[in-house]
């Protein structure tokens, strides 16, 4: 009895493995985080705002993560708060979720989706200082932050001057709506995609985050930048994902949340379901230092 | 083989024949404004099959069609509106007016009613300024849905009314929220200016309406475009200085043959044309997984909040002593109600007059692309009611 037991346990190891395997494919090599004392750390989460269970094991999976890579800064890339947004729910959806967080003075700085109150910017724990669109430094790396449910001339006039004044290393933005994904309820948005890429290049963005598509996936360079999709932080859309020949790596089959490290030329990720299983990870140089 | 057979069977005689039926065709299809679907189809299609070509061609024209070729298509629309309301003019009695008005009223009602309920119930708190989009009212192709269901009704000039004052009520929301890079003083002082020679040209009896565009025209277009407002209406104050003629027939009707008087939209129908294709062109093409919580709301608003709402309020209207118009039923009114759903060009315009490129745009505009089942729905409603053509 006791060695049929232990049969079916090897058995049900090696198809968890066999399955993991596959839900990762195509794998990225693993590359751990370094954190280094005097690097930028934070993490990424998307899509987020649910109050369901998934959102709180994230939330402490994050605290967990937090013991070994003590990230100071956590970026949201919208759909913080989904449903009714009273004084309860962001209690209920955003502070008790990451009370752990919040009380070890981990800083939030949020984007809006499509389902949050463009009111949220005023809400102090998204820190968006009352704005849509807002771009801050951290170390050597500046922040792009912009409001993707339309890109009007204003905001669009605003990001050309914030990057043609950068003066970082590096420049990572992040909004809601992805330019490139492969997931199939929404996918790519090409009309965002045709307005915003031309200024991403030109100025020599690194990487761009976003969620909407409630799954996890990194594509190949794009004209030089990496594009992340981590939408799947609260919500997921479970085998959503059909890669093309863009897609580098993909998790589309719990939740998840990012973890990133950048010292020197180097961006560390780790993507990180909420089970704790890195299901991606890697290193990007930045561009003309590979 | 008859003489007759024998002449129809030369290529030269085919040839002209073909010609012929093409230009009759043609003509068919610009009279009744189908080149702006015609556009928005191949638009759709673009979009949904190369969308980076797509975008990379529409983005930068849209602003030429939008913002400046879109003028025209106003201009027209008010001169047609100004001749038909003078004196002697289809639609100069204010009697004729109440009931209409009392419909658009509702109209207007229902569906702003609809949508904000529906965006509301969903949260989804970013749609709620974008309302105005699900009141829109596609005059021409409610217009002529009308005219093959029910020719010669009294439902036509009604239709004009309750889509004119409708459409009107939208401009003026419309108008102040365009999306801008920037704002700048001095607008007002361009548009007495542009306003003041317009008389001036009035006064010296000036009949040639290009000095009227070229001059005017265009000191109030950069007037709207300085002070933050939709440069496409930037002709609507200037045209009621041109020199008019009152129309005897109904809004899209042309004049007879006899007819000595000169409409200088005749002069420009022909380059609104080739606007209204470019504008279904560029602004037709979305991708269509695009749809999302706003497709829903201005469908429900527009196919079921606004008939409800003018069958309500010409309920009351009647209810307080006012008159259907001649010739109609309440079966030809429900009708009315349901064909005046169609929303397409209107609520297309309002949609990028209101709202810049990105996915809330993509899906308010396959919403408004949705509403062109109005008329489909208004032919369902003929035939169950045995409304016009299928009496009997």
């Amino acid at each position: 009895m006791t060695k049929n037991r232990c049969a079916a346990g090897r058995l049900l190891t090696v198809l968890v493995a066999l399955a993991s395997f596959a839900v990762l494919r195509p794998a990225a090599q693993s590359v751990p985080l370094p954190s280094q004392p005097d690097s930028l750390k934070f993490a990424v989460i998307g899509d987020s705002g649910t109050g369901d269970q998934a959102q709180y094991d994230v939330g402490q999976q994050m605290a967990n993560a937090r013991a070994r890579f003590p990230f100071e800064m956590v970026i949201m890339l919208g759909d913080n708060m989904y449903g009714r947004q009273q004084p309860q729910d962001f209690v209920d959806k955003f502070e008790r979720p990451y009370a752990t967080l919040l009380g070890a003075g981990v800083v939030f700085f949020a984007s809006l989706g499509n389902h949050d109150n463009q009111n949220n910017r005023f809400y102090k724990n998204f820190n968006m200082g009352g704005e849509r669109y807002y771009t801050y430094a951290k170390k050597n790396v500046r922040f792009f932050v912009l409001d993707s449910n339309q890109m009007d001339p204003k905001q669009r006039g605003w990001l050309d001057d914030a990057l043609k004044q950068s003066q970082e290393d590096w420049k990572i933005c992040y909004f809601h709506h992805p330019l490139y994904s492969d997931a199939g309820r929404h996918g790519s948005d090409v009309a965002l995609r045709v307005s915003l890429e031309p200024l991403l290049t030109k100025y020599g963005v690194n990487v761009v985050l976003s969620g909407h598509d409630h799954v996890y996936e990194r594509t190949r360079p794009q004209k030089g930048i990496t594009y992340f999709v981590a939408g799947s932080s609260g919500e997921l859309r479970k085998g959503d994902l059909k890669p093309s020949g863009a897609t580098a790596a993909y998790f589309d089959q719990d939740q998840a949340f990012m973890l990133v490290e950048i010292g020197g030329d180097g961006l560390f990720f780790e993507a990180v379901a909420r089970s704790g299983t890195v299901v991606d990870s890697g290193v990007i140089r930045r561009q003309g230092k590979t | 083989m008859t003489r007759h057979h024998a002449a129809a069977a030369h290529p030269i005689v085919r040839h002209h024949e073909r010609r012929g039926a093409a230009r009759r065709a043609l003509a068919h299809v610009v009279d009744r404004f189908l080149l702006l679907p015609i556009g928005a189809a191949i638009g759709l299609v673009w979009a949904n099959t190369a969308a980076e070509s797509y975008f990379r061609f529409a983005q930068p024209v849209a602003f030429f069609v939008n913002e400046i070729g879109m003028a025209l298509f106003f201009a027209l629309i008010t001169q047609e509106i100004v001749e038909a309301t003078m004196p002697g003019g289809a639609l100069h009695s204010w009697r004729r007016w109440s009931v209409a008005l009392f419909a658009a009223g509702g109209g207007v009602a229902g569906s702003a009613a609809c949508y904000l309920g529906f965006v509301g119930y969903k949260y989804e708190t970013i749609l709620l300024a974008t309302w105005p989009i699900a009141c829109a009212i596609d005059i021409a192709a409610v217009y002529y849905t009308l005219k093959t269901i029910m020719p010669r009704s009294g439902a036509l000039p009604f239709v004009l009314l309750l889509g004119i004052a409708t459409n009107v009520f939208g401009i003026f929301v419309v108008m102040p929220r365009h999306p801008v890079l920037a704002t700048h003083a001095g607008g007002a002082t361009l548009l007495i200016a542009a306003l003041g020679l317009a008389a001036l040209l009035r006064a010296l009896k000036v009949r040639a309406f290009w000095p009227y565009l070229m001059i005017c025209g265009t000191l109030s277009w950069i007037a709207f475009y300085r002070e933050g407002l939709h440069p496409a209406f930037a002709l609507v104050p200037i045209v009621p200085f041109l020199p008019h003629e009152p129309r005897r027939l109904d809004v899209f009707a042309d004049p007879p043959d006899d007819d000595a008087t000169h409409h200088v939209e005749h002069e420009w129908n022909e380059a609104v044309q080739i606007i209204l294709l470019l504008f279904g062109l560029v602004n037709g093409g979305v991708i269509l997984r695009g749809y999302d919580t706003g497709t829903w709301a201005i469908l429900l608003a527009a196919l079921v909040g606004r008939p409800l709402g003018i069958l309500a309020a010409v309920g009351a209207a009647v209810s307080a002593g006012l008159h259907l118009p001649r010739h109609i039923g309440w079966r030809e009114l429900v009708v009315v109600a349901v064909a005046s759903s169609t929303g397409f060009t209107f609520a297309l315009f309002f949609a990028t007059g209101l709202v810049s490129t990105g996915p809330v745009l993509a899906q308010l505009t396959i919403g408004a692309l949705s509403t062109a089942a109005g008329s489909a729905l208004a032919f369902g409603a003929a035939r169950l009611l045995r409304v016009g053509r299928f009496t009997g």
